[in-house]
C-alpha cells in the first residue's frame, strides 16, 4: 500500500509523513502512549525523588542549605569516606574483572565454562551473605584466620569494606567486559600481529582500548552499588562509616527524616557526577562490535598475562567459592565457630512465617520480573523508534533508579505515597511499584541494546510490504525483543529476589518477604538460620535463571534467524542489572 | 466473684506498695506465686466476628513466632508481623504520618513509644487486665501498656577473657580496667534504646557529673560504637569482643557459645518492654483483643516460656533461666523513663560531641 506522497526511498521524512497521514488514529494511540508513560514515570520517579529533595532543602516551606550544611559538617568526612571506598572498590572490581575476563575469553582453557557457571552463581548474592561469611572465615574467631592459622586479626575497618566489596562486585562486572571482548572484532587484533606488533603490545594498544567503553560502564555500575552499600560497611566496617549507612541509621534509629534526606541528597551527588561524565564521554566511545563477526580464534594472551591473569583467576574464584561454601556449610553446623556437628535443626526451626515470606518473595520478583519488563520493552520501543517531545527526558527518568541509592528511593516512596492522592502505605502496591520501577532501567537497557543493533529498514520493508503499524509492532518489533524480555526478566527477578535496601521503608506486616527475614536472622545473630534463608533465596534465584537460560539457549539454537544473532550478541554486553540488595 | 476481689485485693497492694510512684524500684517476685492464685482463671472473651481477622504487629521480642501461634490459637484472631526494633518502628510511623502502618506495636525501647506517644502516633487503651501491671510499668492513659521487663546485662565471652588473662568483670567499674581496653561493645545510642537507657541510667544512678566521668572510663575500652542494637552481643558470641552490652540474657550459652551473664552490681538498667496500639488502627478491636491477652496470666507465661524475661505481673513465675543467671539478686537502678525521654536530645547531643566524634 503506497501512501500518498511517498516514493519508493525510505526516508525519516517521508516516514514521518506517512505516519501522520495514513493513521491518524494510531498517531493518538501512541501520542497517549508516550504521555502516560512519561506521567508514569513522572509519578513514581519523579515524585519520589522530590519528596526526598523537598524535605531536605526545605525548612518551614523555604529552600535552604541549612540542612546540606550541618550534614556535610556533622557527618565528619562521610562523603569522604564514601567516594573513598567507592573509588577504592571500583579500582580493586575493575582489576580482578579485567584479569577474569581475560583470562576467560583467551586462555582457551577448559575451565573457562565452570569460571562462567561461577560467575554466575556469585551474581546471584542476597544481601549480608558476604560480609556474613566474611566474619565466619576471617573473623577474630574467624575459621581460616583463628581456627587454622591462629591469628587473631581485626578485621573490622576500611579494608574489610574495601575488599568485601570489590570481590563482591566483581562477578558481574566480569561478565559484562567477557560479553564485549567475545563481542569484539577479532580481525582488528589480527591485522595488528599481521602488521608485525607483538602480543602484548596488541594487547595494550589494540584490545585495551577497545574495552574502554566496557570498562567506562563497569566503572560506573560499580561505583555507584559501592555508594548506595549499606549492608557491608553496618556489619564489617566497625567504626568506618560511610554516608549510605549514616543516612540509613538517621532515618532508621535517630528518625530524623530532615537530615537522613539531606545525606541522601549527598549521596546523589557523586553518583550524578560520575554518570554524567559517562554520559559526556560515552558520547564520543563506540563500542566496536556492529555488524562484524568475530572473525576467527581470538588472539592468545602472551605468557606473562596468562600467568598473571590465571593466578587472579584462580585466586578470585577460590575467594568466592570458599564464601559461598561457608554460607553453605553455615546452614548445617549447630554453631559455627564452636560446634561444627551437622545438624538439620536450623532448618527444621524455620518458622512457618519465614515459608510465607519465601513464597511473597517468589511471586513479587514473578510480577515485578513481568511487569518491569514489559514497561522496560514498552520504553525501550519508544526511546529507539520515536521522536517525539519529551523523548531525551523519558530516557533520563528511565534510567534514574539505576544511579539512585536503593534507600533513598525507598524515603522517597514512604514520603511521597502516605497521603492523597495516591495513599499507599501499608499496602501491597507501594512495594511492587517501588520493585518495578526502581528495576525498570534493567528491562530497558536490555530493549533499548537489542532494537539500537537491529536494523530499523526490517520494519521499513514490512511497512512497506503492506503491513498495517500494529502488525509491524506485533511481527518484527516483539521477536525481535523476545530475547531482551528474558534478559530483562532474568536479571528483574534475580535482583527483586534480593532487593531490601529501598523495600525495608516499605514493607508492612503482610508483606514481609525473605531478604526481610534474612535480615532478621543477621541482627538477631542466628547465623545458622540466616544462612539456610541465604541459601534457600539463592537456589531458587538460580533455578529460575538456569530455567530461562536454558530457554533462552535453545531458542538459538534452533532459529539461528537474522534477527536473533545481533540480540543474542548484545544479550552478552546488556546483562546488567541495577544494585538489587545493595 | 473471686476474681473481682482478687483484683481489688492486687491493685490495693500495689498501691500500698508502690504508691503511685513512677520513679521506684520494680518489685520482682523471683518465687513462684502462691498456689491460690494460679487456681483462678481469667476469661478473655473474643467477639465470634474477630475470628479469622487479622491483626497486623511490628515486633521487637524474641520467640514471637511461637507467641503469636498460641495467641492465634486462643482467640482465633490471625497475626501478620514485621521484625523490626522500636527506633525503626518510630521513624516509619514518623515518615508516614497520618497514614497508620499497622495495629499493634509489641515490645522494644520504652523511650520511642514515650516519643510516639507524644506524637499523637498511638491509640489509647487501658486495658482491663492492666489492673494487674504495677504502675510504673505503664503509661497512666494506656498509650502503652508494659508486658514484660527488658534488663541490661553484659554478655561475657570467657574464651577471649581466658585468652587475654582477663577476670569475669562484676561492676561497670571493673568494665574500665585496661584488661578490657578493646574488648568492650556498646551499640550506638542515638539509635538503641538498651544502650541509651544504660547511658542515662548512669547518669541518674551516678549523678550527671560522676556519671559522664564513668561513662568517658568506659568508652575509653570500647573499640567503636555498633551500629545495630543485636550487635554486641552477637559479636561476644562469636569472640570478635569480649563483652557486649546487651538486652536481656545472654541466650547464646543455650547454642554453645562460651559465653555468661554479667549483672553490673553497681546498677543494672532495665525498662518496662510495652505493647501499643497504633492510631488508626484497622483492626482496633482485634488490637485491643492482643493487648488485653498479653495482660492475661496465661499469656503473660506464653511471653515468658518463650522470651526468658521478667514478667510484669507478680503472679506469674520468673523463668527458671532467670534465676540461673543470678537475676533475682542484680542491682537494679532506679529509672525515671519519662525524665530521660525528656532529655533524651541533650544527652545523646553532648555524647555526640564528646565521644562519638572522636571515635
Amino acid at each position: 500500500m503506497l501512501q500518498p506522497g511517498s516514493d519508493t526511498v525510505s526516508t525519516d521524512a517521508n516516514r514521518k509523513e506517512r505516519s501522520s497521514w495514513s493513521a491518524p488514529f494510531r498517531a493518538h494511540a501512541e501520542t497517549a502512549l508516550q504521555w502516560l508513560m512519561l506521567a508514569s514515570l513522572g509519578v513514581f520517579i519523579l515524585w519520589p525523588i522530590a519528596a526526598v529533595l523537598k524535605v531536605g532543602l526545605f525548612v518551614d516551606g523555604r529552600p535552604t542549605l541549612e540542612l546540606i550544611r550541618s550534614a556535610l559538617v556533622d557527618s565528619r568526612g562521610l562523603l569522604g569516606n564514601s567516594v573513598f571506598v567507592g573509588v577504592t572498590a571500583t579500582a580493586l572490581t575493575l582489576f580482578i574483572a579485567v584479569n577474569v575476563a581475560l583470562w576467560a575469553t583467551r586462555s582457551g582453557s577448559r575451565l573457562s565454562k565452570p569460571l562462567f557457571g561461577l560467575l554466575l552463581l556469585t551474581m546471584i548474592s542476597p544481601p549480608f551473605v558476604t560480609s556474613l561469611s566474611y566474619v565466619m572465615l576471617f573473623g577474630r574467631r574467624g575459621l581460616i584466620t583463628y581456627k587454622l592459622l591462629g591469628l587473631t586479626l581485626n578485621p573490622y575497618g576500611w579494608h574489610g569494606v574495601v575488599l568485601m566489596q570489590g570481590i563482591g562486585f566483581t562477578s558481574l562486572a566480569a561478565i559484562l567486559l567477557i560479553g564485549v571482548l567475545r563481542g569484539m572484532d577479532g580481525r582488528l587484533e589480527e591485522a595488528s600481529r599481521d602488521l608485525g606488533a607483538s602480543p602484548t603490545s596488541t594487547i595494550g594498544r589494540v584490545t585495551m582500548p577497545l574495552l574502554i567503553p566496557g570498562l567506562a560502564a563497569v566503572s560506573l555500575i560499580t561505583f555507584v552499588e559501592s555508594l548506595a552499600d549499606f549492608g557491608t560497611p553496618i556489619i564489617i566496617g566497625g567504626r568506618f562509616t560511610v554516608l549510605a549507612t549514616q543516612a540509613y541509621l538517621n532515618f532508621i534509629g535517630i528518625s530524623n527524616l530532615p537530615v537522613a534526606a539531606a545525606m541522601g541528597i549527598l549521596l546523589l551527588v557523586p553518583s550524578l557526577i560520575a554518570f554524567l561524565l559517562y554520559r559526556h564521554f560515552m558520547g564520543r566511545l563506540t563500542f566496536y562490535t556492529k555488524g562484524t563477526g568475530s572473525a576467527g580464534e581470538p588472539m592468545a594472551l602472551p605468557r606473562w598475562l596468562l600467568i598473571l591473569t590465571g593466578t587472579v583467576t584462580f585466586m578470585f574464584a577460590a575467594f568466592v567459592t570458599l564464601q559461598y561454601l561457608t554460607i553453605l556449610f553455615g546452614a548445617f553446623a549447630t554453631t559455627w565457630g564452636v560446634d561444627f556437628t551437622p545438624t538439620l535443626k536450623h532448618i527444621q526451626g524455620l518458622p512457618s512465617t519465614a515459608f510465607a515470606s519465601i513464597s511473597r518473595s517468589i511471586r513479587f520478583a514473578l510480577f515485578t520480573a513481568i511487569v518491569g519488563s514489559m514497561l522496560g520493552m514498552i520504553v525501550a520501543y519508544l526511546l529507539e523508534r520515536r521522536r517525539f517531545w519529551g523523548r531525551s527526558g523519558l530516557d533520563f527518568i528511565a534510567t534514574l533508579p539505576f544511579m539512585i541509592p536503593g534507600p533513598f528511593l525507598g524515603i522517597g516512596y514512604a514520603l511521597a505515597f502516605r497521603d492523597a492522592p495516591l495513599a499507599l502505605t501499608g499496602t501491597l502496591a507501594i512495594v511492587l511499584l517501588n520493585m518495578i520501577y526502581r528495576q525498570l532501567p534493567v528491562g530497558t537497557k536490555a530493549g533499548a541494546a537489542v532494537l539500537s543493533q537491529a536494523d530499523p529498514e526490517v520494519e521499513d520493508a514490512a511497512r512497506d510490504l503492506g503491513a498495517a503499524e500494529h502488525q509491524v509492532v506485533k511481527d518484527v518489533v516483539f521477536p525481535q525483543l523476545r530475547p531482551a524480555f528474558l534478559v530483562g526478566f532474568v536479571n528483574t527477578f534475580t535482583a527483586s529476589m534480593v532487593t531490601i535496601g529501598a523495600i525495608i521503608f516499605l514493607i508492612s506486616p503482610g508483606t514481609k518477604v525473605a531478604t526481610i527475614e534474612l535480615f532478621g536472622a543477621v541482627r538477631g545473630g542466628h547465623i545458622g538460620v540466616a544462612a539456610v534463608l541465604a541459601n534457600i533465596i539463592m537456589l531458587v534465584t538460580l533455578a529460575v535463571n538456569l530455567f530461562f537460560s536454558w530457554l533462552m539457549l535453545r531458542r538459538d539454537a534452533t532459529k539461528e534467524g537474522v534477527l536473533s544473532v545481533p540480540a543474542t550478541r548484545a544479550i552478552d554486553q546488556v546483562i546488567q542489572r541495577s544494585d538489587g540488595g545493595r | 466473684m473471686k476474681r473481682v476481689s482478687l483484683l481489688l485485693s492486687l491493685m490495693l497492694a500495689f498501691s500500698l506498695v508502690l504508691g503511685g510512684c513512677a520513679t521506684s524500684e520494680p518489685e520482682l517476685a523471683p518465687e513462684p506465686a502462691p498456689t491460690e492464685d494460679t487456681t483462678d482463671e481469667e476469661v478473655l472473651e473474643v467477639d465470634p466476628e474477630l475470628v479469622g481477622t487479622t491483626v497486623n504487629v511490628f515486633a521487637a521480642y524474641g520467640g514471637k513466632e511461637e507467641i503469636f501461634d498460641q495467641f492465634e490459637e486462643d482467640t482465633g484472631i490471625r497475626i501478620e508481623f514485621l521484625d523490626m526494633s522500636s527506633g525503626e518502628v518510630l521513624a516509619r510511623m514518623q515518615a508516614e504520618a497520618g497514614s497508620p502502618i499497622g495495629d499493634i506495636w509489641f515490645g522494644g525501647g520504652v523511650d520511642s513509644f514515650i516519643a510516639a506517644d507524644n506524637e499523637g502516633l498511638l491509640e489509647r487503651y487501658v486495658s482491663p487486665f492492666a489492673v494487674n501491671v504495677p504502675e510504673e510499668y505503664k503509661d497512666a492513659d494506656g498509650a502503652w501498656t508494659g508486658i514484660s521487663l527488658v534488663v541490661v546485662s553484659v554478655v561475657f565471652n570467657t574464651d577471649v577473657a581466658e585468652e587475654k588473662g582477663a577476670a569475669i568483670p562484676e561492676t561497670w567499674e571493673d568494665l574500665t580496667k585496661p584488661e578490657y581496653a578493646g574488648e568492650l561493645l556498646m551499640p550506638d545510642p542515638s539509635i538503641s534504646g538498651t544502650a541509651y537507657t544504660t547511658l542515662s541510667g548512669l547518669l541518674q544512678t551516678f549523678g550527671e557529673d560522676e556519671g559522664w566521668e564513668l561513662f568517658s572510663r568506659l568508652d575509653a575500652n570500647m573499640p567503636f560504637y555498633a551500629q545495630r542494637g543485636g550487635e554486641p552481643p552477637t559479636a561476644a558470641n562469636m569472640g570478635e569482643i569480649m563483652a557486649g552490652i546487651a538486652p536481656g540474657i545472654a541466650t547464646g550459652a543455650d547454642e554453645g557459645y562460651p559465653v555468661v551473664t554479667v549483672f553490673p552490681k553497681d546498677g543494672t538498667p532495665w525498662w518496662p518492654a510495652p505493647v501499643a496500639i497504633m492510631e488508626g488502627a484497622s483492626n482496633l478491636e482485634g488490637a485491643k483483643v492482643f493487648v488485653d491477652w498479653c495482660l492475661t496470666k496465661h499469656g503473660q507465661e506464653v511471653l515468658a516460656t518463650h522470651d526468658p524475661r521478667p514478667p510484669v505481673r507478680d503472679d506469674v513465675p520468673m523463668p527458671q533461666v532467670l534465676i540461673d543467671t543470678g537475676f533475682p539478686e542484680a542491682d537494679l537502678m532506679t529509672i525515671d523513663f519519662y525524665e530521660i525521654g525528656r532529655i533524651r536530645d541533650d544527652v545523646i547531643d553532648k555524647w555526640q560531641k564528646d565521644f562519638a566524634a572522636k571515635k
